[in-house]
């Protein structure tokens, strides 16, 4: 049996493995306290999630997202803080607290699950 | 860079997201997420139908097909055949086998060998494909128990293909997304006037309720509009498509979110170390 692939130009989908993932655009190099993250093959779905992650620490001033170009997968994710932290570290943080906010949903989820009797169940 | 700060935050039984479980079904799921942003909640739904892993046909081979119906559109119905799924975190992707052009890390093989010997009209069912693995099958919903119909043949009509199966996710085609659907809600009493209602005359005479209005208050005809205020309740119905159970959908989409934003956090500790600076250890554990 010969199966030909088709080949089409996917327009850099599905990510390749060592193709880069993250970028760090400075703003000022002098300046650490602002910069613009790029992060590869991600959408919305991080994005909007993220930026509100890192807005939820008061140390953010700024912190805003954009897909630069519909054809290009990746985002830009700018962050300006007060100059208490660096903006690395506000992103740091960010993707730690998501993580452990995914996480707790999990976990409370699995127990809710497990949980039968607290909720209806149907066969059909 | 430096990147050594933390102050994390912590999620308890009452100060974290909450989950009520309503219901469960063979294929559907209903549950209401609280406490948490929009941002959070619509991550969740944009995962489940993009980025859960599933087992569908990607490759198709006709070695006879003399059927009235095209070898692309047959090709395409086989893709869209709902198959069971569980296997699919075993499986490589594509990419990331190096096989070629495929091989069982990677791939599950489909034959599907029918001819019609009588007068009358055959129909050919997803349970007429044979698998190579006795763990990944078409799913067959208990109400319709014939499966899929795939194709019609008349006397003599015949239909020879080979099939390969392949992990994939919902973002590269739809023939992956594990869910028909995700039913996702907020503010059914439109509080925070994040939609209009179209009206001729008064819009609440002219539109039924919600199905969830019966969750929340109702807003009295006085109550000022508290343009600060923000969804935090979300209603879900996730119905599957038989490829996993709908719990699972959920859980693997979380984990499926969590990698993701483990894995940035993880290249950017590495940029942080290249630059000399100490090691950050997370305060999760994946
Ligand atoms: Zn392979």
């Amino acid at each position: 049996m010969s199966m030909i692939e088709p080949v089409e130009d996917t327009h850099g989908f599905p990510f390749t493995e060592g193709a880069t993932k993250f970028e760090i655009i400075p703003t000022d190099a002098a300046d650490p306290s602002s910069a613009t993250f790029v992060v590869h093959d991600e959408d919305h779905t991080l994005g909007n999630s993220l930026r509100f992650m890192v807005m939820k620490n008061p140390a953010v001033s700024f912190c805003g997202y954009s897909i630069p170009h519909p054809s290009e997968f990746k985002i830009h994710m700018r962050i300006q803080t007060d100059g208490s932290i660096t903006a690395a570290q506000a992103l740091n943080q960010g993707l730690d607290d998501l993580v452990a906010l995914s996480e707790h949903v999990l976990a409370t989820f699995e127990a809710k699950v497990a949980a039968k009797g607290d909720y209806e169940t149907r066969d059909i | 860079m430096n990147i050594d700060h933390h102050s994390g935050l912590s999620f308890t039984e009452a100060g974290g997201p909450q989950i009520a479980i309503k219901e469960v079904t063979p294929t559907t799921v209903t549950f209401v997420l609280s406490n948490t942003d929009l941002s959070v909640a619509n991550a969740l739904r944009r995962v489940m139908i993009a980025e859960v892993p599933t087992i569908a046909i990607d490759l198709v081979d006709f070695e006879l097909n003399t059927t009235v119906l095209a070898d692309e559109f047959i090709a395409h119905r086989l893709g869209l055949i709902p198959i069971i799924s569980h296997q699919a975190v075993h499986l490589n992707y594509r990419h990331e086998c190096t096989c070629s052009p495929y091989c069982e890390e990677c791939s599950v093989l489909f034959s599907l060998d029918v001819s019609c010997q009588s007068e009358n009209a055959m129909s050919v069912y997803s349970t007429h494909l044979v698998s190579s693995s006795p763990a990944v099958q078409p799913y067959v919903d208990p109400a319709n128990e014939k499966g899929v119909l795939i194709a019609k043949l008349r006397k003599g009509q015949q239909l020879h293909v080979k099939a390969i199966a392949r992990k994939g996710t919902g973002k590269e085609h739809a023939k992956w997304a594990p869910c028909t659907g995700v039913a996702f809600e907020y503010d059914p009493h439109n509080k925070l006037r994040h939609t209009t209602y179209w009206h001729e005359e008064d819009a609440r005479k002219e539109w039924p309720l919600s199905a969830k209005a019966v969750e929340e208050p109702a807003p009295r005809d006085d109550e000022p509009f508290d343009y600060k205020a923000k969804p935090e309740r979300f209603y879900f119905t996730v119905e599957s498509t038989g490829a996993l159970p709908p719990t699972t959908i959920v859980t693997q989409a979380l984990d499926v979110l969590m990698r993701k934003l483990a894995e940035v956090h993880r290249v950017l500790g590495g940029i942080a170390e290249a630059q000399g600076e100490p090691v950050v250890q997370p305060t999760y554990n994946l």
